[in-house]
This record gives C-alpha cells, sequence and structure tokens, in this order.
C-alpha cells in the first residue's frame, strides 16, 4: 500500500479526517492519509480515480477540502493547523489541480459513455438488468459490440472540440491596475499569453529564445509591457530593446499585406475616399501629401494608431484561421508573419448573393448515374396470388346452353319482390347470424393479449430481449474460423443459454405458483 | 351540416355472369338470377327507404363489360318519375318503383343482347371484377358535382360474387383497392359459391365486411342483416367477425402460396426454391459456400 519510495509532492500535517487527527500526503499518483502517530495509511485514492475536488466556501469556519470519487463516495479532510489551515488547504487545492488532469484516464470517459447510453435507452437498460446483473452475460461481453470501436479508432468524434479563438481585444484587457505606488500591475493570464503567441509569432520567437537562457518570464514580460512595442506610440524605438526588432517585422509584414490587396472581387478598397459634396460636409481643403515633412504631429500619430490598428487586427483574423499549425513549426510560422490567411486565394462569394444569382431549375442536372432495370418476364408481376387450379372444365356445348338459359329466363324478368324471402329461409338466416351461429364462431376467441395480465406480458418481453441477445451473441460466433470461437461456443455459451434457460424456469414456476 | 346533409350511396355490383348462372340454374333452381335480382332490388328498395338522403347505384357485370342498371339514361331525375307510365299502382314509393323498374328493364335488355361473335367465353367461369369495379369508381368520383356544394358523400361498394376470380385482373384489382381506401369508400363483399381471395383482400383493407353465405335462398335475409347497415352504425351491432385473409404471396416458378421463400433484391419476384440466377431480371447471385478446411500437412520430422 504505502511504498516509501513513491516521491512525496507535498505533506500536510494537522489533517482532520473523520474527526481523526493525522497527516496528509500528496504523492506522485496518488493522494493519501494517515492517522497521527501511525505509521499506515488510511485513506489512499489514486488521482485517477478522483473525478473533481470542493474546497469549502472562503467565509466558513470549517476550512476543508473534499475529493469526488468516480464511484460517487467523498471523502473530506479538514485543516485543523490554527494558523496555516488556509495556506495548506489552498497549496494541496493548487497540488491537485495540476496534478488531477494528468491522470484523467479515457477509461472514465468510456463509463461515462456507457452511463449515459443506458440512460438514454430503457430497453438496453432493461437488458443490461436482465443479462449482466444477473450474471447470465460478463458486462465485458455485452459491451463489446455495443460501444462500437472507442478504444481503437481514432477518437476524432469525441475530439471534435473546436479551437477557442482570438479576441480581438485580448491585449486591452491586460487592464493595469496601479500598484499603490507609482507602478501597474498587468495580469497576465495563460489565455492572454496564449492570444499574445499566436496572434504575433514574432514575440513568441523572442520568447523562446530568451526565455529561459536569458530572461526569466516575469522580466520578459516586464520587458514587453516596458517596451514601446507594446505602447500605442511606437516613435521611439530604442535600439536596446529586444522587441524592435519585431516592430520592425511587423513594419515589413504590414507594407505585404498592403501589396497584396484584398482579393474579394465585391470590395474595392482603393476607391473608398472620403467624398466631399460642399463645405461643411467633410470637406478636407488639402488633399493629403504622402510627404512626412508636411503632416503635422498629431496626423502622424493618428495615422501610426491607425496603422497598429489595423495591422493588430489582421493578425488576429490571421492567427484565428492559422489553426491547427503546430506550435513547434518553425517555418511556417515565419513565412505567415505577413499576416494574411492561407486561403485568401480561394474567394467564395456570399451566400446572400449566391442564392440570389443562381436558379436551381436552370441548372444542369446532377443525376446519379444508374443502372436501369432489365425485365425478361415483366407479365409474372401482375399474375395475383391465385394460384392456378384446375378449372372446373366446361364444355362449349355447356356454355351455349347455359347462355340460352339464362336468355331465356330474362328476357321476361319481372321483380317479385313480395315472394323473395320465406320464413323459414330467413329464421335460419338469421340463427346462423346470431351470435353462437354457424357464422359468428370465430369470434369468440379473445385476443391472448386480453387474457394475460400486462405485468406477465411485460416480463416476457424482457425474456424474450434477453434471450434474442443471447442469441445474437451464439450467431455472431458463426462462421468459426478460430478456436476461440470454437471454445466460445462449446464452453461458454452453453454455459450462458443454460443459465438463461434456468432463470426462465425458475420465472415460469413462480408464475405458475402464483396463478394457483 | 347535420346528419340529414350526408348522402350515403350504397353501389351495388351484381355478377350476372350468364355461364355461371345458367350452370347454377340447372343445379340449384332454388336461387335464379332472377331471385338474386329481386334480393338484391329489395336491399336497394331498404337503403333508398332508410333515409331520404340515401343513394342507390346499381350495377351488372357481365363477362366481359359492365353496366349500370340504376341510375341508367332512362332516368329522368326524381321529378318526372310519376309520369312513368309503368309505375306501379300499390301505392308504393315512387322513387322505389321508378328504380325498380329501370333495373327490371335495363337487366332485360343485358342478359337479351346478342353475344357478339368475337365475344368469347373462357372455358372457366370468370368474373372481371376489375371493369365495373373502375365504372363504379368513376361513378364516385363524379358524384361530388353531381349534387350542390357542400354535401358529403360517403360510399361503399357492395358486391354480390357467384363466379370465380379471374387472376388476370389482379393488379387492375389491387389498385382499385387502394384508391378506394384512399378515398375511404367500404368494400362489402358477399360471396354466393367459391371464396375469392382477392375480395377477401378487398374488404380486409378498406375495412368492409366479407361474407360467404351458406344458403343461397336466404340471400336477401343476409343481404338486409349484414349489408344494410353503414359503417357507423355497424360498430353497434354485433356481426360476422372478419375472416382470416391468406395474405401468402404466390412464387413467381410455380404460382404455390408460399410462406417464406426467395426473393431477389433486385427486382424482388419471388421464387420458391433457390437458384442462381433470378429469370425474370437475369441477375446472377453468389452465395458463400461454408470454407472447405484444408487438411494440415504433417510436417515430416527431420532424422538428425
Amino acid at each position: 500500500m504505502a511504498s516509501l519510495s513513491e516521491e512525496v509532492l507535498l505533506v500536510v500535517k494537522k489533517v482532520r479526517q473523520r474527526k481523526q487527527d493525522g497527516t496528509l500526503y500528496l504523492m506522485a499518483e496518488r493522494i493519501a492519509w494517515g492517522p497521527e502517530g501511525k505509521d499506515r495509511f488510511t485513506v489512499s485514492h489514486l488521482y485517477a480515480d478522483i473525478r473533481c475536488q470542493k474546497i469549502s466556501p472562503d467565509g466558513k469556519a470549517k476550512i476543508q477540502l473534499q475529493l469526488i470519487l468516480h464511484t460517487g463516495e467523498s471523502t473530506t479532510f479538514h485543516f485543523s493547523n490554527e494558523s496555516s489551515a488556509l495556506k495548506d488547504r489552498d497549496a494541496a487545492k493548487e497540488l491537485l489541480q495540476q496534478l488531477l488532469p494528468k491522470f484523467k484516464k479515457k477509461a472514465n470517459k468510456e463509463l461515462e459513455e456507457k452511463n449515459r447510453m443506458l440512460q438514454e435507452d430503457p430497453v438496453l437498460f432493461q437488458l443490461y438488468k436482465d443479462l449482466v446483473v444477473s450474471q447470465v452475460i460478463s458486462a465485458d461481453e455485452f459491451w463489446a459490440n455495443r460501444l462500437g470501436d472507442m478504444n481503437n479508432s481514432d477518437p476524432t468524434p469525441y475530439n471534435n472540440k473546436q479551437d477557442v479563438g482570438i479576441s480581438g481585444a485580448f491585449l486591452a484587457d491586460i487592464r493595469p491596475q496601479t500598484d499603490g505606488c507609482n507602478g501597474l500591475r498587468y495580469n497576465l493570464t495563460a489565455d492572454i499569453i496564449e492570444s499574445i503567441f499566436r496572434t504575433y509569432p514574432a514575440v513568441k520567437q523572442k520568447y523562446g529564445e530568451n526565455v529561459p537562457h536569458n530572461l526569466t518570464e516575469k522580466e520578459f514580460w516586464t520587458r514587453f509591457f516596458q517596451s514601446h512595442y507594446f505602447h500605442r506610440d511606437r516613435i521611439n524605438t530604442g535600439t536596446q530593446d529586444i522587441f524592435s526588432e519585431c516592430a520592425k517585422q511587423d513594419e515589413k509584414g504590414l507594407k505585404s499585406m498592403v501589396v497584396q490587396g484584398v482579393k474579394n472581387p465585391l470590395v474595392d478598397l482603393l476607391s473608398l475616399e472620403d467624398k466631399t459634396l460642399d463645405e461643411g460636409y467633410g470637406v478636407s481643403t488639402t488633399t493629403p501629401s504622402t510627404s512626412n515633412a508636411n503632416r503635422t504631429v498629431k496626423e502622424s500619430s493618428n495615422a501610426a494608431i491607425i496603422k497598429r490598428f489595423n495591422h493588430h487586427s489582421a493578425m488576429v483574423l490571421a492567427a484565428g484561421s492559422r489553426k491547427g499549425e503546430t506550435p513547434t513549426d518553425q517555418a511556417s510560422e515565419t513565412s505567415s508573419t505577413d499576416g494574411n490567411s492561407r486561403d485568401s486565394d480561394f474567394f467564395q462569394p456570399p451566400v446572400r448573393l449566391q442564392e440570389a444569382i443562381e436558379y436551381e431549375d436552370l441548372q444542369r442536372e446532377n443525376r446519379l448515374k444508374t443502372v436501369a432495370l432489365n425485365l425478361k418476364k415483366s407479365d409474372r408481376y401482375a399474375h395475383g396470388p391465385v394460384p392456378l387450379q384446375s378449372q372446373h372444365y366446361t364444355t362449349s356445348q355447356d356454355i351455349i346452353n347455359s347462355v340460352n338459359h339464362i336468355r331465356h329466363e330474362m328476357v321476361n324478368y319481372k321483380p317479385n319482390l313480395t315472394q323473395v324471402l320465406s320464413s323459414t329461409a330467413a329464421s335460419s338466416a338469421i340463427t346462423a347470424l346470431s351470435p353462437g351461429g354457424v357464422l359468428m364462431m370465430t369470434g369468440t376467441q379473445q385476443a391472448i393479449n386480453q387474457m394475460i395480465p400486462t405485468e406477465v406480458q411485460g416480463e416476457l418481453k424482457h425474456l424474450y430481449a434477453a434471450a434474442g441477445e443471447l442469441l445474437r451473441h451464439f450467431w455472431s460466433c458463426f462462421p468459426v474460423n478460430s478456436p476461440f470461437l470454437e471454445e466460445k461456443l462449446t464452453g461458454h455459451l452453453e454455459e450462458m443459454l443454460q443459465t438463461a434457460y434456468s432463470k426462465f424456469h425458475v420465472w415460469q414456476t413462480r408464475r405458475m405458483l402464483r396463478k394457483t | 351540416f347535420s346528419a340529414e346533409d350526408e348522402i350515403n350511396l350504397l353501389v351495388i355490383v351484381v355478377d350476372v355472369n350468364p355461364i355461371w348462372w345458367g350452370q347454377q340454374a340447372q343445379r340449384e333452381p332454388e336461387l335464379t338470377l332472377s331471385k338474386c335480382l329481386d334480393a338484391v332490388m329489395v336491399l336497394g328498395n331498404s337503403h333508398m327507404a332508410m333515409t331520404r338522403t340515401n343513394k342507390l347505384a346499381v350495377i351488372a357485370s357481365h363477362c366481359q363489360d359492365s353496366h349500370f342498371l340504376y341510375p341508367n339514361k332512362n332516368w329522368r331525375g326524381g321529378d318526372n318519375g310519376g309520369e312513368d307510365a309503368s309505375s306501379s299502382g300499390d301505392g308504393k314509393y315512387e322513387l322505389l318503383s321508378v328504380a325498380n323498374n329501370l333495373i327490371a328493364e335495363e337487366i332485360r335488355n343485358v342478359m337479351t343482347k346478342k353475344v357478339e361473335g368475337r365475344q368469347t367465353f373462357l372455358l372457366s367461369s370468370l368474373i372481371m371484377l376489375s371493369n365495373w369495379h373502375g365504372v363504379s369508381y368513376r361513378y364516385l368520383l363524379m358524384l361530388p358535382f353531381l349534387f350542390s356544394v357542400g354535401q358529403e358523400i360517403k360510399s361503399r361498394i357492395l358486391v354480390v360474387k357467384a363466379a370465380e376470380d379471374c387472376a388476370r385482373q389482379y393488379m387492375n384489382f389491387m389498385n382499385v383497392i387502394f384508391a378506394a381506401q384512399k378515398q375511404n369508400i367500404l368494400i362489402d363483399a358477399c360471396v354466393l359459391d367459391s371464396d375469392s381471395g382477392l375480395l377477401q383482400q378487398a374488404c380486409d383493407i378498406t375495412g368492409g365486411l366479407y361474407l360467404k353465405i351458406p344458403q343461397k335462398i336466404a340471400l336477401a335475409q343476409y343481404l338486409l342483416w349484414v349489408f344494410l347497415p353503414d359503417s357507423e352504425q355497424r360498430s353497434q351491432l354485433v356481426l360476422p367477425p372478419p375472416a382470416h385473409v391468406d395474405y401468402r404471396a404466390a412464387c413467381f416458378c410455380h404460382r404455390n402460396l408460399i410462406e417464406i421463400g426467395y426473393v431477389c433484391s433486385v427486382c424482388l419476384s419471388i421464387f420458391c426454391n433457390f437458384s442462381p440466377i433470378c429469370t425474370t431480371c437475369e441477375t446472377a447471385f453468389k452465395i458463400q459456400l461454408p470454407q472447405m478446411v484444408k487438411p494440415k500437412k504433417k510436417k515430416l520430422k527431420q532424422s538428425t
């Protein structure tokens, strides 16, 4: 159980569990607790078995940490060190937070999947109860065919997570807080760091180069925020700044983006300009010149900001469409630092326009190629299910006689409606039609499902379904082309069928007893 | 909308196959065609007498074709019925007497018509159900235009069958049955002689009653008891239970009725025995035979 060769990551003294004082040990693969003075652990849980952890809210007097296992059990630890209980608990929680995700086995996913399937399908659940709970089939065999290939095939159906996009405002979200004494405090989370790296691969490159050789992470980010690269005015970039290169690269990238232009034929960016109507309608009296000397300071700083905004947006978009790229792929990173999306060459007109310009019935029909049915004797279908019996043979003389007879009879036909029915005939007909009569016999049979109570019917249905499942296992063993299947057929299945049969027998006798 | 506005139409289709009836007259003289027609007339009169808005149609089915006995081209509608010279003097409801006279007259015409040379009577007594079913069905379709708008017509067909089925009309017949089912038209059958699988199916599918009567002379009684009430009233009455219908298919090779057979997956033709090539569409089928287990060759022991 407790092997001293396991690496102990954290020891917390004065932790109570079930009103007993003890020590909590967090090791490489499990968490354990032993009572005070004793050498062994009374409580030990593998990280893989722990589903989640919970902590008591901050205001409460008792500082507790609860572990909830996959099986539903829970264990509570009460940190009772007067001075450092909260710190201890938080330290334990942090460590657990880092360790637990590593140990989440795939098997838990399977269990969840199984539970979900059982909950969703009551028939399956009933089958499971009948066969596995009563030990006719082992659980593994039951799930063998049902889970599909969760373990073998690629787990893409379950990992169809979408990549998280980059918020355009991620830089703005790092709101600096004043530190009290003329300093600024920037709160960097892992998400923001990731966003920065994805949007500005140049920064990532710098990070890779400098950390941890030259600078610590903290120093890197401090420099980053201090550098003018980050600030909105990039007028003065000292050559000492490690980020000056980034600024130059950004300029280059921006220029190349402008050169490439936008490949959307529906958008003509170049014709966008301020059109003036008259004075007072947004008139600019002087045409803007491109030489730097004529620009005012304000104009040039505005232009710089706008340039930075555009560049930032372009980088965010590019980073979003660059998904699927591995972080270590340096070559592709450098090739797309210009920020253009890769698939800008392939232009698709927006859906609205496409709907407006295309008419379904004017397009060529793309029918699947079909093979015509080739029937040689199609008159066979017209023949009804009337068996070819030997018909009565009638000679042509008979026919002629019959026809003449009828003609003779009907030539003077006059309806005689008062002599249609004799009373004896009528009464015998009525007898035949009354309940119990000749014609009414078949009606007295009651449907069998009205004679048997519904619960018996239900039980019988479950038994029938279970029997069907066993038969399915039986038939799946064929063709017998391996000794394993042969053994399964003769040994294992035989046993299963015997168990099932005896179960049915028990049910039958029980039902019969109840009747009598 | 009240129950009075609803029109109930009863179409009686009578099998007047002359061969069968001629032979029947010699076999069992108690029920002749005349008597049969009398019974049918009684049923028709009763139906019309039940409610003022009930309508009747009578069709005679001959060997090769069928004729409307009532209403026919001599029928001028209800108003002129009184002018008919042949109205009976017994105070009968005019509509009924007019109907009876028309039916009698027309059936006389039908049965005494010279049979044309080219009409071949089949050696076995056959009945061409589909022909007059087609006629009556068309009649039923025309009805909404004959009456004023706003009147609902519920119709049903009663077939009085004497002779045997004709297998060649199977497809037409099935089409008529399904069309009737879609239009909620009941098909009832009163069978005099031999059971008819087609009519059994028709009654089962459309929800009508199939009855093979044990005593032919009491035909009128059976008709009145079983087939006079319409579908709504039948739910309140104790009537003969539906017969078990044989829905088995017939194999294409022998026309035997089979329960288990082989069906070609391409053309859906049914066979009673397996054959590697379907004879209808000439598709070849392969069936995996069980693998032969090769005997293992024993390795010769190498002598050292």
